[in-house]
């Protein structure tokens, strides 16, 4: 049996936060029931859930949430959420006679004046609470939210259309959202060791939960820089490996790895299991069905290219280059030798990740990564031409940046069936990827990302 | 780091060595003993992918005998304190992996393994 809760929401990452609660409720193995006609651009929604443990699982670990409270009524103004709440006094009858207890009266989009707010609070008077007023530890908070239309920047008054708000929520605060704080804890700046491909740690944290990261889970990065996602998952208890084509990314000057150091700043280098440099496309995995989760941001062009080994094709008649000696000697990745790499077009690199991933995945386990698109070429169908057999979309979040953005994949394997290692070829594509069906030529708008980045998305300029 | 369980999970991957490319031989190595965070599910989800007499050969080598050249069946607690030991405490931290194969020499610095491959590897 549902229950409606009333969900606060942090004004950021709009299109994440019903993926990243619905993880979390599948990690603790429960249900939320969500509306259909849900509008996830609102700060405000009401969710069906089971029990009030429900709503503090989900505080305590949602990034974006603000705060969960038993959900009493809501109207367009005073009057129609007061006739609401004056039909339910069971809702809160059992604090009646002696729960001390406080109300908040705040706004979204807006600062309600303080006298106002008075008011507001003495306006609820007939909910006949005989307990104590505290307010420093209450046994019963109350609280009253009014959402007001973001006024976009426009120079105003603070108080300035004081009540004119789109709608009001009354409700009983189960527990605040406790989860938010670790997006300083790993913010980037502060950090031991970072470079600039670290991902910001709000959005780390977000694919965290994406991975549905919990302590005995094997998560691994195949792309994985200067750590950034590894922090986070191990924040949550998992153990993880990690690999990147170039091993200074990982290790920076000192002796001691760069991911090791941050990770022992953050306390959770003894879950960081193992980082191994090598190209992923060759890559010496002895088996698959290893990981409960790959987390990745792969290389899209922008700042850090994908490479793969491999040479360049040189134009014709050019003078061919100089065979390179294999070195006989045991070579550390951080010297200057670095084998030839040759560019991997993003579309190609996407379709090899999510075939790796089920490759290497156990049964059940989850792909979370970043895929670049064009904002106005963006298909739906554009995810659709990357996946295969036995790999099914969970969530796709945007992250708009304008012209382009990112989205979050997250995929789950819904095989059991044993898969052979990627090949890796050009043609991978067409041969290794069955669900061609509805859409033969569809070319997808994250195909060759970096050339339309650095043309500025400009369509003219490439489609010729 | 390489630890005993990252070294069971890895096999030389160059073009054309797929028999006998697995276990890596350990060359010149030197280890360390670290404390590690003992989690009896991370163990037992890695166990079914554990090649367990390439794990036992290695733990021996560098000079660990508590593991039982025969996988047991019954997964008890003193067995899981013994496999924690093996796999995530004993790190390796320079040195190097050789392919008993086509004897390609992956070195280790600084606890991290470099497995690229050159020019004439690649598939
Ligand atoms: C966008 S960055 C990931 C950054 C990482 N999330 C961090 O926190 O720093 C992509 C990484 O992929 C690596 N890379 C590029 N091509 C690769 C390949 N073929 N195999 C493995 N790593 C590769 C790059 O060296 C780079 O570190
Ligand atoms: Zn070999």
């Amino acid at each position: 049996m549902y229950t409606p809760y009333l969900f606060q929401f942090a004004q950021v990452h709009e299109e994440f936060r019903i993926p990243e609660l619905l993880s979390i409720a599948e990690l603790h193995s429960f249900t939320v029931q969500i509306p259909e006609d849900i509008d996830v651009t609102r700060p405000f929604v009401v969710l069906g859930l089971e029990s009030d443990d429900h709503a503090r699982l989900l505080a305590k670990r949602c990034i974006l949430i603000k705060s969960i409270c038993e959900f009493y009524a809501r109207g367009k103004n005073y009057d129609e959420l007061h006739a609401t709440t004056r039909t339910m006094p069971s809702k809160w009858a059992r604090f009646v006679e002696d729960a001390s207890f406080k109300m908040n009266v705040t706004a979204y989009n807006h600062t309600i004046p303080q006298t106002r707010a008075r008011d507001v609070v003495e306006d609820f008077s007939y909910m006949g609470m005989l307990g104590r007023i505290d307010l420093k530890n209450p046994e019963v908070t109350f609280v009253c939210y009014e959402e007001y239309v973001d006024k976009h920047g426009t120079t105003r008054d603070k108080h300035e259309g004081d009540g004119e708000f789109r709608e009001v929520f009354l409700g009983r605060l189960i527990e605040e959202g406790t989860a938010r704080p670790l997006a300083k804890t790993y913010d980037v700046k502060k950090r031991k060791y970072f470079g600039n491909t670290s991902m910001d740690a709000e959005i780390s944290l977000l694919m965290a939960n994406q991975t549905l990261a919990s302590p005995g889970k094997v998560i691994y990065d195949p792309f994985v820089g200067t750590g950034s996602m590894a922090y986070t998952t191990a924040h949550f208890g998992a153990f993880v490996f990690g690999s990147d084509i170039d091993g200074r990314q990982m290790r920076g000057k000192e002796k001691v790895p760069g991911i090791i150091r941050a990770a022992a700043h953050y306390g959770v280098d003894k879950r960081i299991v193992d980082l191994c440099t090598f190209d992923v496309t060759q890559n010496p995995w002895r088996c698959g069905e290893m990981f409960d989760a790959i987390i990745t941001d792969p290389p899209y062009g922008v700042r850090a290219g994908a490479k793969r080994l491999g040479r360049k094709p040189r134009p014709p008649g050019s003078t061919p280059r100089p065979a390179v000696t294999p070195p006989s000697q045991p070579r550390p990745d951080d010297q200057p030798y670095i084998p030839p790499t040759k560019p991997y077009e993003l579309s190609a690199l996407a379709t090899d990740l999510i075939l790796l991933a089920r490759y290497l995945l156990k049964p059940n386990g989850r792909l979370v990564f970043f895929l670049p698109t064009v904002t106005d070429e963006y298909e739906e169908v554009d995810v659709q031409t990357m996946l295969c057999e036995g790999m099914e979309v969970v969530a796709n979040s945007l992250q708009d940046f304008g012209s382009w953005g990112r989205r979050l994949i997250t995929i789950r394997k819904t095989t059991s069936e044993k898969y052979e290692p990627p090949s890796f070829k050009p043609t991978s594509t067409s041969r290794e990827s069955p669900k061609d069906s509805d859409a033969p030529d569809h070319v997808p708008a994250h195909k060759d990302f970096r050339m339309k980045y650095f043309k500025k998305f400009n369509k003219d300029e490439y489609d010729t | 780091m390489v630890r005993l369980i990252t070294h069971n999970l890895l096999a030389c991957h160059a073009k054309g060595c797929t028999t006998n490319n697995f276990p890596l031989q350990f060359k010149d190595v030197s280890i360390e003993l670290r404390e590690a965070e003992f989690n009896a599910d991370f163990l037992k989800g890695l166990l079914p992918r554990i090649e367990w007499k390439a794990l036992v050969d290695a733990a021996r080598q560098l000079g660990d005998t508590s593991l039982p050249l025969e996988q047991p069946e019954m997964v008890d607690d003193e067995f899981l304190k013994n496999l924690h030991h093996v796999l995530l405490e004993m790190h390796i931290e320079e040195g190097a992996m050789v392919c008993p194969n086509c004897s390609h020499v992956y070195a280790i610095s600084n606890g991290i393994p470099n497995m690229l491959l050159s020019e004439h590897e690649i598939a």
